[in-house]
Protein backbone atom coordinates (compact mmCIF):
# COMPACT_ATOMS: atom_id res chain seq x y z
CA UNK A 1 0.00 0.00 0.00
CA UNK A 2 2.79 2.64 1.29
CA UNK A 3 4.83 1.64 -2.33
CA UNK A 4 2.23 2.10 -4.55
CA UNK A 5 1.68 5.61 -2.96
CA UNK A 6 5.11 6.72 -2.77
CA UNK A 7 5.60 5.28 -6.91
CA UNK A 8 2.41 6.94 -7.74
CA UNK A 9 2.96 10.71 -5.43
CA UNK A 10 6.89 10.80 -6.84
CA UNK A 11 5.24 10.23 -10.72
CA UNK A 12 2.60 12.44 -10.02
CA UNK A 13 4.94 14.83 -8.84
CA UNK A 14 7.43 13.92 -11.94
CA UNK A 15 4.26 15.16 -13.92
CA UNK A 16 3.78 18.22 -12.48
CA UNK A 17 7.41 19.14 -12.62
CA UNK A 18 7.32 18.04 -16.45
CA UNK A 19 4.27 20.68 -16.83
CA UNK A 20 5.68 23.54 -15.71
CA UNK A 21 9.50 22.88 -16.52
CA UNK A 22 8.77 21.67 -19.92
CA UNK A 23 9.89 23.68 -23.38
CA UNK A 24 8.03 22.24 -26.05
CA UNK A 25 3.87 22.48 -25.04
CA UNK A 26 3.39 19.19 -26.16
CA UNK A 27 5.94 17.30 -23.72
CA UNK A 28 3.64 19.85 -21.03
CA UNK A 29 0.34 18.33 -21.98
CA UNK A 30 2.38 14.76 -21.92
CA UNK A 31 3.74 15.26 -18.10
CA UNK A 32 0.55 16.14 -17.75
CA UNK A 33 -1.14 12.98 -18.99
CA UNK A 34 1.16 11.36 -16.25
CA UNK A 35 0.18 13.21 -13.45
CA UNK A 36 -3.87 12.80 -14.13
CA UNK A 37 -2.80 8.85 -14.39
CA UNK A 38 -1.18 8.49 -10.98
CA UNK A 39 -3.80 10.91 -9.01
CA UNK A 40 -6.35 7.92 -10.73
CA UNK A 41 -4.10 5.68 -8.85
CA UNK A 42 -4.28 7.49 -5.64
CA UNK A 43 -7.73 8.15 -5.91
CA UNK A 44 -8.14 4.41 -6.07
CA UNK A 45 -5.71 4.07 -3.26
CA UNK A 46 -8.60 6.18 -1.49
CA UNK A 47 -11.07 4.17 -2.23
CA UNK A 48 -12.59 6.25 -4.74
CA UNK A 49 -13.37 3.69 -7.63
CA UNK A 50 -15.67 5.63 -9.18
CA UNK A 51 -13.28 8.73 -9.46
CA UNK A 52 -10.64 7.28 -10.73
CA UNK A 53 -12.51 5.94 -13.64
CA UNK A 54 -13.95 9.48 -14.06
CA UNK A 55 -10.29 10.89 -14.03
CA UNK A 56 -9.21 8.64 -16.92
CA UNK A 57 -12.30 8.85 -18.83
CA UNK A 58 -12.74 13.03 -18.15
CA UNK A 59 -9.24 14.50 -17.44
CA UNK A 60 -6.64 11.40 -19.53
CA UNK A 61 -9.26 11.05 -22.26
CA UNK A 62 -11.04 13.94 -23.26
CA UNK A 63 -9.18 16.84 -21.53
CA UNK A 64 -5.97 15.83 -22.86
CA UNK A 65 -6.77 15.03 -26.50
CA UNK A 66 -8.63 18.40 -26.36
CA UNK A 67 -5.36 19.73 -25.61
CA UNK A 68 -2.94 18.03 -27.87
CA UNK A 69 -5.58 18.65 -30.87
CA UNK A 70 -5.33 22.26 -29.58
CA UNK A 71 -1.58 22.34 -29.80
CA UNK A 72 -1.29 20.90 -32.91
CA UNK A 73 -3.91 22.85 -34.86
CA UNK A 74 -2.22 26.18 -33.49
CA UNK A 75 1.29 24.45 -33.51
CA UNK A 76 3.03 27.60 -31.79
CA UNK A 77 6.02 27.89 -33.67
CA UNK A 78 8.13 30.06 -31.31
CA UNK A 79 8.39 28.40 -28.22
CA UNK A 80 9.50 30.48 -25.33
CA UNK A 81 12.70 29.74 -23.54
CA UNK A 82 12.34 28.42 -19.94
CA UNK A 83 15.92 28.00 -18.74
CA UNK A 84 16.44 26.59 -15.07
CA UNK A 85 18.12 29.30 -14.02
CA UNK A 86 16.30 31.81 -14.73
CA UNK A 87 15.56 34.28 -11.84
CA UNK A 88 12.30 34.07 -11.90
CA UNK A 89 11.54 30.62 -12.39
CA UNK A 90 14.49 30.52 -8.51
CA UNK A 91 11.55 33.09 -6.85
CA UNK A 92 8.90 30.30 -7.98
CA UNK A 93 10.61 27.49 -7.20
CA UNK A 94 11.12 29.07 -3.49
CA UNK A 95 7.88 30.24 -3.35
CA UNK A 96 6.52 26.80 -4.45
CA UNK A 97 8.46 25.20 -1.02
CA UNK A 98 6.95 27.67 1.53
CA UNK A 99 3.87 27.46 0.05
CA UNK A 100 3.97 23.57 0.05
CA UNK A 101 5.19 24.05 3.85
CA UNK A 102 2.76 26.39 5.04
CA UNK A 103 -0.16 24.39 3.55
CA UNK A 104 1.08 21.30 4.64
CA UNK A 105 1.90 23.35 8.40
CA UNK A 106 -1.80 24.47 8.62
CA UNK A 107 -3.83 21.38 6.88
CA UNK A 108 -2.49 18.92 9.37
CA UNK A 109 -2.79 21.22 12.49
CA UNK A 110 -5.25 20.08 15.60
CA UNK A 111 -5.97 16.94 13.03
CA UNK A 112 -5.28 13.73 14.98
CA UNK A 113 -5.05 10.42 13.72
CA UNK A 114 -6.60 7.53 16.40
CA UNK A 115 -5.03 4.50 16.12
CA UNK A 116 -7.42 2.68 13.95
CA UNK A 117 -6.35 4.98 11.49
CA UNK A 118 -9.50 6.74 11.52
CA UNK A 119 -9.74 10.84 12.05
CA UNK A 120 -10.76 11.51 15.66
CA UNK A 121 -14.36 14.03 15.60
CA UNK A 122 -17.01 13.93 13.47
CA UNK A 123 -17.05 10.42 11.42
CA UNK A 124 -20.21 9.85 9.17
CA UNK A 125 -22.03 7.00 7.90
CA UNK A 126 -20.05 6.23 5.25
CA UNK A 127 -17.29 4.05 6.13
CA UNK A 128 -15.08 2.41 3.33
CA UNK A 129 -16.51 -0.95 4.44
CA UNK A 130 -20.37 -0.28 4.33
CA UNK A 131 -19.93 1.96 1.10
CA UNK A 132 -17.58 -1.43 -0.70
CA UNK A 133 -20.84 -3.51 0.61
CA UNK A 134 -23.44 -1.53 -0.51
CA UNK A 135 -21.72 -0.66 -3.79
CA UNK A 136 -19.44 2.56 -4.00
CA UNK A 137 -21.48 3.69 -7.57
CA UNK A 138 -24.92 3.13 -6.21
CA UNK A 139 -24.09 5.54 -2.67
CA UNK A 140 -22.54 8.21 -5.29
CA UNK A 141 -25.46 7.99 -7.62
CA UNK A 142 -27.88 7.87 -4.36
CA UNK A 143 -26.60 10.54 -2.22
CA UNK A 144 -25.82 12.70 -6.39
CA UNK A 145 -29.81 12.30 -6.71
CA UNK A 146 -30.94 12.98 -3.44
CA UNK A 147 -29.03 15.07 -1.28
CA UNK A 148 -27.15 16.64 -4.15
CA UNK A 149 -29.79 17.46 -6.94
CA UNK A 150 -29.87 20.78 -7.13
CA UNK A 151 -25.75 21.67 -7.81
CA UNK A 152 -26.19 18.32 -10.46
CA UNK A 153 -28.99 20.05 -11.87
CA UNK A 154 -26.94 23.51 -12.04
CA UNK A 155 -23.39 21.41 -13.22
CA UNK A 156 -25.41 20.12 -16.56
CA UNK A 157 -26.91 24.07 -16.93
CA UNK A 158 -22.75 24.76 -17.13
CA UNK A 159 -21.92 22.35 -19.20
CA UNK A 160 -24.54 23.57 -21.66
CA UNK A 161 -23.81 27.18 -21.63
CA UNK A 162 -19.92 26.16 -21.65
CA UNK A 163 -20.97 23.86 -25.18
CA UNK A 164 -22.78 27.01 -26.48
CA UNK A 165 -20.30 29.24 -25.06
CA UNK A 166 -17.23 27.58 -27.33
CA UNK A 167 -19.45 27.44 -30.59
CA UNK A 168 -19.68 30.87 -30.30
CA UNK A 169 -16.17 32.17 -30.00
CA UNK A 170 -14.75 29.86 -32.43
CA UNK A 171 -17.20 30.01 -35.02
CA UNK A 172 -16.06 32.85 -37.99
CA UNK A 173 -17.65 35.97 -37.58
CA UNK A 174 -19.48 37.39 -40.43
CA UNK A 175 -20.57 40.73 -40.60
CA UNK A 176 -23.79 41.36 -39.81
CA UNK A 177 -26.03 41.46 -43.02
CA UNK B 1 -3.01 3.37 6.36
CA UNK B 2 -3.37 6.30 8.70
CA UNK B 3 0.24 6.75 8.18
CA UNK B 4 -0.67 8.07 4.65
CA UNK B 5 -3.09 10.49 6.18
CA UNK B 6 -0.30 13.40 6.16
CA UNK B 7 1.05 12.03 2.84
CA UNK B 8 -1.94 12.71 0.68
CA UNK B 9 -2.61 16.58 1.45
CA UNK B 10 1.24 17.31 1.85
CA UNK B 11 0.90 15.81 -1.83
CA UNK B 12 -1.58 17.88 -2.86
CA UNK B 13 -0.41 21.07 -1.29
CA UNK B 14 3.04 20.47 -2.99
CA UNK B 15 0.68 19.79 -6.26
CA UNK B 16 -1.23 22.85 -6.10
CA UNK B 17 1.92 25.07 -5.24
CA UNK B 18 4.05 23.89 -8.71
CA UNK B 19 0.65 24.58 -10.30
CA UNK B 20 0.39 28.20 -8.98
CA UNK B 21 3.89 28.38 -10.03
CA UNK B 22 3.27 27.43 -13.77
CA UNK B 23 0.68 29.89 -13.47
CA UNK B 24 2.53 32.87 -12.13
CA UNK B 25 6.07 31.62 -14.15
CA UNK B 26 5.11 30.48 -17.61
CA UNK B 27 4.14 32.86 -20.58
CA UNK B 28 2.72 30.44 -22.92
CA UNK B 29 -1.58 30.29 -22.45
CA UNK B 30 -1.75 27.01 -22.90
CA UNK B 31 0.80 26.02 -20.35
CA UNK B 32 -0.92 28.09 -18.06
CA UNK B 33 -3.99 26.16 -18.75
CA UNK B 34 -2.13 23.38 -17.94
CA UNK B 35 -1.35 24.34 -14.57
CA UNK B 36 -4.33 25.42 -13.42
CA UNK B 37 -5.39 21.81 -14.56
CA UNK B 38 -3.10 20.83 -12.21
CA UNK B 39 -4.22 22.84 -9.02
CA UNK B 40 -7.74 21.84 -9.47
CA UNK B 41 -6.61 18.24 -9.47
CA UNK B 42 -4.78 19.37 -6.59
CA UNK B 43 -7.73 20.19 -5.03
CA UNK B 44 -9.82 17.00 -5.50
CA UNK B 45 -6.97 14.94 -4.28
CA UNK B 46 -7.42 17.13 -0.81
CA UNK B 47 -11.16 16.85 -0.76
CA UNK B 48 -11.17 12.93 -1.52
CA UNK B 49 -8.50 12.22 1.07
CA UNK B 50 -11.15 14.21 3.80
CA UNK B 51 -13.86 11.79 2.16
CA UNK B 52 -12.02 9.00 2.81
CA UNK B 53 -10.87 9.68 6.32
CA UNK B 54 -13.83 11.06 8.12
CA UNK B 55 -16.16 8.23 6.34
CA UNK B 56 -18.09 11.26 4.60
CA UNK B 57 -19.60 10.95 1.06
CA UNK B 58 -19.37 15.09 0.38
CA UNK B 59 -15.82 15.67 -0.88
CA UNK B 60 -16.47 12.58 -3.57
CA UNK B 61 -19.35 14.51 -4.91
CA UNK B 62 -17.44 17.99 -4.44
CA UNK B 63 -14.69 16.27 -6.64
CA UNK B 64 -17.23 15.28 -9.37
CA UNK B 65 -18.05 18.78 -9.67
CA UNK B 66 -15.18 20.21 -9.61
CA UNK B 67 -14.28 17.56 -12.70
CA UNK B 68 -17.35 18.81 -14.47
CA UNK B 69 -16.48 22.40 -14.01
CA UNK B 70 -12.81 22.01 -15.20
CA UNK B 71 -13.66 20.44 -18.16
CA UNK B 72 -16.37 23.24 -19.03
CA UNK B 73 -13.25 25.61 -18.19
CA UNK B 74 -11.40 24.16 -20.44
CA UNK B 75 -13.72 23.91 -23.42
CA UNK B 76 -14.33 27.91 -22.83
CA UNK B 77 -10.43 28.98 -22.60
CA UNK B 78 -9.15 26.89 -25.74
CA UNK B 79 -11.94 28.29 -27.61
CA UNK B 80 -10.40 31.73 -26.41
CA UNK B 81 -7.13 30.44 -27.23
CA UNK B 82 -7.83 29.50 -30.71
CA UNK B 83 -9.83 32.83 -31.12
CA UNK B 84 -6.41 35.52 -30.00
CA UNK B 85 -4.19 32.91 -32.66
CA UNK B 86 -6.82 33.78 -35.15
CA UNK B 87 -6.77 36.98 -35.13
CA UNK B 88 -3.17 37.09 -35.68
CA UNK B 89 -1.56 37.71 -32.24
CA UNK B 90 1.20 35.50 -30.76
CA UNK B 91 0.50 33.48 -27.78
CA UNK B 92 2.06 35.29 -25.14
CA UNK B 93 0.71 36.28 -22.05
CA UNK B 94 3.33 39.34 -21.47
CA UNK B 95 2.45 40.27 -24.77
CA UNK B 96 -1.36 40.00 -24.16
CA UNK B 97 -2.07 41.84 -21.43
CA UNK B 98 -5.26 43.88 -22.46
CA UNK B 99 -8.13 42.24 -23.56
CA UNK B 100 -9.12 45.47 -26.42
CA UNK B 101 -8.28 44.97 -29.28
Amino acid sequence: MTVIFGIAAGLALVGALGVVLSQRTLYSALSLVVNMVSLAVLFLLLDAQFLAAVQIIVYAGAVMVLFVFIIALLSPGAEERVHPLEVRLLLGGLAAVVFTLVIGRLTLNGITVAGNGRLHGGLGPFAPTVVNAHGQVQTLGEQLFTTYLLPFEVTSLLLLVAAVGAVYLSKRRRPLL
Amino acid sequence: MSGMFPGFLILSAALFAIGAVGVLVRRNPLVVFMSIELMLNAANLALITYARYTDTMAGQIFALFVIAVAASEVVVGLALITGVYRSGRRLDLDELSEMSE
